[in-house]
């Protein structure tokens, strides 16, 4: 593919890309701007290769992942141990628009998949390309990551009314 | 479903607060930095080209240094024998030293 269609894809899914680097580097927008520089360089200099260009938006957000998740690790920001375990439960009261700190409750893998799913309207093929795991784990995940999100609100919504 | 608008509408608010987030521009100048400069290998073959056209022409002839002697015993008026010395940078006439054993006399 030519460098100028490779622009093109990147200019139109740019504002995309930033907010996805956004959330996969916790919500930290230096490291989100890095992320998305070291992704553009690799796309340019033919390091990550488009192979269908109908799925360039997955391709895209799949980069931007693995990017940041070398990124985190250089920078000892990543939280292994809650890949696949959930939080501890805390108590303290969110602001319930505080989004990103109540998504930041949920383990990554089912943060990914809502965030994907509900944010970035992708169907759960797209995420299980993304993520590289079956559909059947990418719906596990997105049942779980709802159920979790869910109660959540709920629970920030409740507090907040008895607070009042 | 009714769930589903739960996480919904919580995401319709997250997208709304996100709108004001300072989004960077696409870095288009560097990557139309890394494309290849053309001027840069034309200057250098045009700074050796004429580089050579000016040296080449002040260069300075060399004389050449005289490495041959030639020593002659020349007869004058028949009776007086003389020497006659002679400098020159190559040897164009060239005589056996013993062609003169070769003389009839």
């Amino acid at each position: 593919m030519k460098r100028n269609e490779l622009e093109h894809i990147l200019k139109e899914y740019h504002r995309d890309a930033y907010l996805w680097a956004r959330q996969c580097c916790g919500f930290d927008e230096d490291l989100a701007k890095d992320v998305l520089q070291i992704c553009y360089l690799k796309i340019l200099e033919g390091k990550a290769r488009l192979q269908e260009i109908e799925k360039s938006k997955s391709w895209l957000f799949s980069v931007i992942r693995f990017t940041a998740i070398d990124e985190l690790r250089k920078n000892n920001k990543n939280q292994p141990l809650l890949e696949e375990f959930d939080r501890q439960e805390t108590y303290e009261e969110l602001d319930s628009t505080d989004y990103q700190e109540i998504i930041s409750q949920l383990p990554i893998r089912q943060r990914e998949v809502i965030l994907m799913v509900f944010y970035h309207q992708m169907t759960l093929e797209q995420c299980a390309n993304i993520l590289e795991v079956s559909i059947g784990t990418a719906r596990t995940h997105y049942d779980r990551g709802k159920k979790k999100l869910r109660e959540l609100i709920l629970k920030n919504q409740t507090l907040e009314q008895n607070g009042k | 479903m009714e769930n589903d608008e739960l996480i919904r509408d919580f995401f319709s608010e997250m997208k709304k607060q996100d709108r004001h987030l300072e989004i960077p521009e696409f870095p288009e100048e560097k990557a139309k930095a890394k494309s290849f400069n053309w001027w840069i290998p034309i200057g250098i073959a045009a700074s050796l080209v004429f580089g050579f056209l000016i040296l080449g022409k002040n260069e300075p002839q060399v004389e050449p240094v005289p490495e041959v002697l030639i020593i002659t015993l020349e007869q004058i008026n028949g009776q007086e024998l003389q020497f006659h010395i002679e400098e020159t940078t190559e040897m164009d006439i060239w005589e056996s030293p013993t062609a003169s054993l070769l003389t009839e006399f």
